[in-house]
């Protein structure tokens, strides 16, 4: 439903666009779903009008709003070279994302609350940000974003002062206290096309912490048609931003009990199918266990068989990955 | 820029309106003049002059205190977070297992059972806010918010005087001698301003009326909300309501925290809940409400001893990120 506007495309003037309006044709759509001749007659035109300009914007037109088919094999291809996979400094959770955070895929991790998501989002940014030296955009929505904990993470990491200084400056932090926030947000990134603030280092990976805190209070209610769409719009802005971009996106959730006390990812069942894959972290309830475990079960993914657990231990206080290779595809 | 109409601020009812006149992204409307606009909407000159006015206060870029801050590096936040102080609580175990205190610009939750001490742990925090610059403190005036009426003036002096006594014989240089000065109980007592709420209602409506409060009164530095959950505890029948609300009160409260640099104490009660046979204590409010603060407190009795464990932390703390134990003496330590 894009508007006709002049200076879209060459041959569109003002006095055409009146003259279409008048016709009853505002948008795009109209126009070159309309028969030219049948328009001709019903505004008169003559016929250089008809065939120099109408037919010129019509195709300049199609040509600027039309989806192209792609070939599977130039897709993939093209996937091939594109696509990296992030590892996220810890081997248990490596093994059950199939080595790591996929770039221009949606990870979602929840959990209830003190069961470590934001440890491991702060472990994504501080492993990509040390080891693959690459930029990080961490948006936090709920005031849970420590620096001096990031920073603990690092020295754990590299031993020098100054490459700490210089991996925590490839961590960017947004607050986005409101669904408009987090919405202008992305869509200003996605206009500046993300070639923003690092110099040198290009952004592999956006981590939103956490999304549902700004909108589990929008959806659910009876009135809750308006805070679906947002999220909805968030969801479709985090998805372009990682195919366009190459990045990867992860993104945190709460859960909720469903009537038979069974846990579940928050957020209703129409985020369920937004994000590609989805891990659930829950506390090890074994007396005498380390404070530091967590279980982790992969609830969907487009790779794996679903309902692996595994393990981990959220501490980060040693080195947990001793092999220093970032993979690529 | 690439703004839709469809995600800037405007009443859904507009929006409609726009999105059915054929305007897509806020870039459609940028050259049209408010006569054209409700010509082509179907609106009024008043309406459409407001909704270019909104897109365009939507577009402008926003600094540090509004809604979307200019990005920082982890770096740059490191250095804020260190000049920031935070708030001292007059027991050292707890306020090393807090990392120096209650942090400023975070929201805490404080839950125990009744008689362990919460509102004691609050009227504390609200007199050591105002220690003097120069003995570590903030230098701060602080907001109470009563919902139980379980306030009492004559428990404040009292802290208040054995803050001041204990500032008094650390006092060695001039600077702090002079401070000592204006330390006062009667000033302490000026500093601390109080608000009773009875129910939920009065305390979302005084929330929202928070941020002015803030702006004219900018040396607030604590907040306590004494208690959160008594209020929404009573009269509620639809819970998925209750929980709505809980959240949308917990995101703006974690705004306000973030926008005007103060700390925000919450205290909460405990529940029994029952699962698999066996029953054990759990904060009140639900699950969902486990989220809302970006630190917890538990508070709990273990014979005659009360004793402290953070289940939610975000600060680092000598190498352990979960739980932490401290020892809390039975009577509030008064020097």
């Amino acid at each position: 439903m894009t508007v006709l506007r002049v200076g879209m495309c060459p041959g569109l003037s003002h006095d055409l666009i009146n003259a279409l309006q008048s016709a009853g044709i505002r948008t795009v759509e109209h126009l070159v779903s309309t028969n030219i001749e049948e328009l001709a007659q019903k505004c008169s035109f003559s016929y250089k009008i008809i065939f120099q300009a109408l037919m010129a914007v019509r195709r300049v037109l199609l040509a600027q709003h039309t989806a192209f088919p792609v070939f599977g094999l130039d897709l993939y291809e093209e996937l091939l070279c594109s696509t990296a996979i992030l590892s996220t400094g810890n081997p248990s959770l490596d093994k059950l994302l199939d080595s790591g955070l996929y770039t221009g895929e949606i990870t979602e991790l929840s959990g209830g609350p003190g069961s470590g998501k934001t440890q491991v989002c702060f472990g994504v940014a501080v492993n990509i940000s040390c080891r693959l030296k690459h930029g990080v955009l961490y948006i936090d929505t709920s005031g849970g974003m420590s620096a001096g904990r990031l920073l603990q993470m690092v020295q754990a990491q590299i031993p020098g002062a100054a490459e700490q200084m210089a991996a925590l400056q490839r961590i960017h932090v947004y607050k986005a206290l409101d669904a408009f926030s987090l919405l202008a947000c992305l869509q200003e990134w996605r206009a500046a096309g993300l070639q923003l603030m690092s110099a040198g280092s290009s952004v592999k990976a956006v981590l939103v912490d956490s999304l549902s805190a700004l909108f589990s209070h929008l959806v659910g209610g009876r009135q809750s048609n308006a805070g679906m769409s947002m999220m909805m719009q968030v969801a479709g802005e985090l998805k372009l931003l990682s195919k366009d971009f190459g990045v990867a996106v992860l993104v945190t959730n709460h859960v909720t009990r469903d009537s038979s006390g069974v846990l579940k990812s928050g957020l209703g069942h129409s985020w369920s199918h937004v994000p590609h894959n989805r891990v659930l972290l829950q506390k090890v309830e074994r007396p005498g266990s380390h404070t530091c475990l967590r279980v982790a079960e992969l609830t969907k993914s487009s790779r794996q068989p679903c309902h692996l657990q595994e393990e981990l231990d959220i501490s980060y206080s040693k080195n947990l990955n001793p092999e220093n290779q970032p993979v690529t595809s | 820029m690439l703004r839709t109409v469809a995600s800037s601020s405007l009443a859904p009812s507009v929006k409609a309106k726009l999105i059915r006149a054929g305007f897509c992204s806020v870039a459609d409307l940028q050259e049209l003049r408010p006569g054209q606009l409700s010509k082509e909407v179907g609106v009024s000159q008043e309406e459409a002059a407001e909704i270019l006015k909104t897109l365009h206060t939507d577009a402008l870029p926003v600094n540090d205190g509004g809604l979307v801050a200019r990005g920082v590096t982890a770096l740059e936040l490191l250095q804020r977070e260190q000049a920031q102080g935070s708030i001292v609580t007059f027991c050292s175990a707890l306020d090393s297992a807090l990392g120096g205190g209650v942090p400023v610009g975070k929201t805490m939750e404080v839950c125990g059972p009744p008689g362990v001490g919460k509102t004691q742990l609050c009227i504390q925090l609200a007199v050591d806010v105002q220690i003097p610059m120069c003995f570590g403190g903030l230098k701060g005036q602080s907001l109470y918010i009563d919902t139980e009426g379980s306030f009492m003036v004559e428990r404040v002096v009292d802290v208040a005087r054995a803050a001041v006594e204990h500032c008094s014989l650390l006092a060695e240089d001039a600077e702090q001698q002079k401070a000592m000065k204006e330390f006062t109980v009667e000033k302490i007592l000026s500093c601390l301003f109080l608000m009773r709420c009875h129910d939920y209602v009065k305390l979302l409506a005084q929330s929202y009326l928070l941020p002015s409060f803030l702006s004219e009164h900018p040396e607030v530095r604590l907040i306590v909300i004494d208690s959160i959950a008594y209020p929404f505890r009573r009269d509620f029948e639809d819970f998925s309501h209750r929980t709505r609300l809980l959240n949308a009160l917990a995101q703006h409260l974690n705004q306000l925290a973030t926008q005007h640099n103060v700390a925000i104490v919450l205290t909460n009660q405990m529940t029994t809940k029952v699962w698999n046979g066996q029953s054990k204590m759990v904060p009140a409010l639900g699950e969902s409400w486990g989220h809302a603060a970006a630190q917890r407190l538990i508070l709990y009795w273990e014979g005659a001893r009360r004793l402290a464990v953070l289940s939610k932390s975000s600060r680092p703390d000598g190498g352990h990120c979960c739980h932490t134990r401290s020892l809390w003496s039975a009577h509030t330590p008064t020097p």
